[in-house]
């Protein structure tokens, strides 16, 4: 924890101790320090370790060494080299300059022995890397939004709760149109900046609560909470105002299904706005 | 203990290219108030617009700053000092009142002053610097808008309370308000970092 009074370019300057261990991850308990071991088992215990996690070993670390200022410096495949300083404070750009140099611990003072630090450093390693997991599990990587199986168990529990209170909610699939001959035309690259563009209006279009997410190349599906079908019309409008303010010129079809008065079964409602979305473009399916 | 949206949040910012930490501010109430990236980028604006792209989804009051952490080497080579860099200038046209959002090293100060974007936005950008705690010995003289028909730069004129060195600055920026505060710091430039008053 820093100290009331501290100066803070000094505690930067200062920041000099490098502990770095060579090698990935040790999973195993012997790994680490007890208390760090007790403190990840009941951050799991809690909820799945994440960036979160890095912060509270840090001020743990230091409360328990009595120190002014800790950084951590990893290297993760995906982002490249990453800081976190404690307390979630930023790391200033001299700072970052000179902790460039390695990934490890940076104590101030330093006064922790080695094998701790490197404890710390591999826990916090884990945690970005369970985060990162986590998140790419659940979200579709070109737009961020929620991906097809985070959809599904998004829609089966809205669902549920739908059938047991009666919390009424619309299904809204939104198709785009013609966005094959924008492929063809423009290219894929073209073709994915839109894609990335829609997924962003979608994000802003939704409010606290509902789900976007991307189910198919370029289908998305939102859960509008608490929300009869046609208060999908809101949702709707919004979505064409952010989709002009990007200059994004691609055009929508969406088709709606309300729980429960049309249904409480997640596949027919699928069903039922998968068959109003083709009706509205004028196709009939079987 | 972080939400998992706040953890989303920052995992998002440190998955743009070259963004090597995020540094989160909160107003005491517990929202965010300024999020500042330290970034090794190519392109500093691409990722500026990236990451106010993402704040905006989560929290759209936010101010996003981000810092070149090449750019501080440099300086740091150069003997300059770390930069104070604008996070927002803002224009009531109601009651004409200026706010001003600077930020240095993770630190941010406000200022506020009315006299419309040209006058108001040089005193604010002085108020918003005091707020940061720097003592700056200089008042406002003048500020003029020049005219030349291509393009429309600010000048500002501060008069040193302590003699008659006068200190100048000139930018030229979207629009006045931005080009009053960016003239006003363009003054100050090497005076800044030789404050030891710096809270």
């Amino acid at each position: 924890m820093r100290k009331e009074g501290d100066d803070d370019s000094e505690a930067t300057a200062t920041l000099t101790s490098i502990h770095a261990r060579e090698g990935g991850p040790d999973f195993s308990s012997e790994g680490y320090e007890p208390w760090l071991f007790q403190t990840m088992l009941n951050e799991l215990s809690e909820r799945e370790l994440g960036v979160g996690f890095i912060y509270s070993i840090l001020e743990l670390f230091a409360t328990r060494h009595g120190l002014n200022d800790v950084a951590v410096v990893l290297v993760n495949e995906a982002f490249g080299t990453q800081m976190f300083r404690l307390g979630g404070e930023p790391v200033t750009a001299d700072m970052a300059a000179h902790l460039n140099a390695s990934p490890g611990v940076y104590c101030e003072p330093d006064t922790v022995p080695s094998p701790e630090c490197d404890a710390v450093r591999t826990a916090c390693q884990l945690a970005l890397s369970l985060h990162l997991a986590r998140f790419s599990a659940a979200h579709d990587p070109l737009t961020n939004i929620s991906n097809r199986r985070s959809f599904d168990e998004a829609l089966e529990v809205a669902a549920a709760r739908s059938a047991r209170y009666g919390w009424a909610f619309t299904l809204v699939l939104v198709d785009l149109n013609n966005f094959k001959a924008v492929n063809d035309k423009s290219g894929h690259e073209f073709g994915n900046h839109l894609l990335r563009q829609f997924g962003y209006a979608l994000r802003q279009a939704v409010r606290q609560g509902d789900t976007a997410a991307r189910i198919g190349g370029d289908e998305f599906a939102v859960i509008l909470s608490n929300a009869e079908g046609h208060e999908s019309s809101g949702f709707t409008e919004r979505l064409k105002g952010h989709l002009v303010a990007l200059g994004n010129p691609v055009e929508f079809t969406i088709g709606t299904a309300s729980s429960p008065r049309d249904s409480t079964d997640p596949s027919e409602l699928l069903r039922m706005a998968d068959s109003r979305l083709y009706e509205k473009k004028g196709i009939r399916i079987s | 203990m972080m939400s998992r949206t706040e953890e989303d949040f920052e995992l998002e910012l440190r998955s743009l290219p070259g963004v090597l930490n995020v540094g989160i501010t909160k107003h005491s109430n517990g929202d965010v108030n300024v999020v500042t990236l330290v970034a090794n980028s190519k392109d500093p604006l691409a990722t500026r617009s990236a990451a106010n792209q993402i704040a905006s989804l989560y929290y759209p009051e936010a101010a996003v700053v981000v810092e070149d952490a090449n750019r501080a080497l440099i300086d740091s080579q150069r003997g300059d000092g770390p930069r104070v860099a604008l996070i927002r200038a803002d224009y009531d046209t109601t009651d004409g009142f200026c706010e001003v959002q600077l930020s240095i090293e993770g630190r941010t100060g406000i200022g506020r002053a009315g006299s419309g974007p040209l006058i108001g936005g040089a005193e604010a950008t002085l108020a918003a610097l005091r707020d940061l705690g720097y003592d700056v010995p200089y008042s406002l003289m003048t500020v003029t808008n020049v005219t030349n028909g291509r393009d429309w730069p600010v000048i500002v004129t501060l008069r040193s309370l302590a003699n008659d060195a006068d200190r100048f600055g000139i930018a030229r920026s979207e629009d006045d308000l931005v080009s009053a505060v960016k003239a006003t710091l363009d003054s100050l430039n090497r005076f800044l970092s030789t404050l030891e008053g710096r809270v």
